[in-house]
């Protein structure tokens, strides 16, 4: 008899269309979700834990550590020039970076653009006016950022080298605003809050 | 295969049930394209081939002509066989939406279902018999609030080059004498 119930194809449809009910409930109330499905890198990239190291050229040809900004809250930002929301968000940075600078806080821009040669990437930086490192990025660090499958996506890592928010998607500047002196705050009491000279020009 | 033979319907819906379970997985393309039906174009004139896309629910795509020279237009890039040479490629008007991350720009994209029109023209030299057209539809999608890197969807199908039809035929005049 059981055996019978278990080899039903009435059963086994049931159960797929069980799954295939749920798949559909947890698609419609969003688009595909931007964070990785894997939870390994989700839970590396968890708020407190360290941002991962990363070493990239940017568009003047400089070699860029984030440690080198250690003391300084930092926005990751992953862009590409064929996104339109990345491409609003960008004036936001360029003020947020005006106004915060000061107070110990820098944008490094991460490029993922196959389409777009390092010359084009840094005209349209040139075109927005970005006062902030662009750097040219690749699979690695994307990987080491939960494999950044949809532009924009952030990171803010506190003075300290800790990740503070992930942001996905684009936001209101004053949200962003927000959240940056959030991460200016964060475990302020441990860091420096003047960046040195030589990461100021960078 | 028992299966397909005994429970036919049965079948299918395994098919469907399975098809939609694969489509909702997070793997699924943003834009999926119809199969094309039978296609029969003649050698030595042009003919028209409708290829219909469907953009999923919640994305966009930019149209064949964005607004800004950095937006990856969609384009579809034919490899046809030597002898059917392709012709015009005609892509539908996309159509202006602002969205929320930027309600003062307006951003011209297809979303939902849309059509591009390719003409194909089978040389008079080609030997009757089906040939396989290969492609790829190139796009970019975002929705609401990210964008998703450039993508390309295979576009495949077969066109049935046929010869030329017989001449009109005209009927013989009949000779008086049957009726009478």
């Amino acid at each position: 008899m059981l055996r019978h119930m278990l080899c039903s194809p009435f059963l086994v449809l049931g159960v797929l269309l069980t799954t295939s009910v749920g798949l559909d409930h947890g698609q419609e109330t969003s688009p595909p979700p931007a964070a990785p499905v894997n939870s390994g890198p989700t839970l590396r990239l968890a708020p407190g834990s360290p941002a991962p190291e990363f070493t990239l050229e940017s568009v003047n040809g400089e070699s860029v550590r984030l440690s080198d900004f250690h003391g300084q809250a930092v926005l990751i930002h992953f862009w590409a020039t064929w996104c339109g929301p990345c491409k609003i968000t960008m004036p936001w940075l360029v003020d947020l970076q005006s106004k915060h600078s000061a107070r110990g806080f820098r944008v490094l821009a991460i490029a993922l653009d196959d389409d777009a040669t390092n010359v084009e990437i840094g005209e349209f930086a040139d075109q927005l006016r970005v006062n902030f490192p662009v750097l040219i990025g690749n699979e690695k660090v994307a990987e080491a950022y939960g494999g950044v499958p949809a532009m924009p996506e952030s990171f803010l890592v506190s003075r300290d080298g800790r990740i503070v928010e992930r942001i996905i998607g684009i936001t209101s500047k004053s949200e962003l605003e927000k959240s940056v002196t959030t991460a200016l705050n964060a475990r302020a009491a441990d860091a420096s809050p003047t960046p040195t000279a030589s990461q100021a020009q960078k | 295969m028992i299966w397909s033979k005994r429970h036919p319907k049965i079948a299918w819906l395994f098919l469907l049930i399975g098809s939609a379970v694969w489509a909702q997985s997070g793997k699924a393309p943003s834009v999926s394209m119809a199969p094309v039906g039978p296609v029969s174009a003649q050698r030595g004139k042009q003919s028209k081939i409708t290829l219909n896309f469907r953009v999923a629910p919640g994305f966009h795509v930019n149209s064949n002509t964005p607004k800004d020279e950095f937006l990856i237009p969609t384009a579809l890039k034919m490899d046809p066989p030597t002898d059917v040479v392709l012709g015009k490629i005609e892509y539908p008007n996309g159509v202006d939406v602002s969205f929320p991350f930027s309600p003062d720009t307006k951003l011209n994209v297809y979303s939902g279902d849309f059509t591009i029109n390719l003409m194909v023209h089978p040389l008079v030299s080609v030997v009757p018999g089906k040939y396989a057209m290969r492609g790829v539809l190139r796009y970019q999608a975002c929705d609401n609030a990210q964008c998703f890197p450039p993508k390309t969807l295979p576009v495949n199908f077969d066109v049935k080059v046929v010869k030329e039809p017989p001449p009109p035929q005209h009927n013989p005049k009949q000779s008086p004498h049957v009726h009478s």
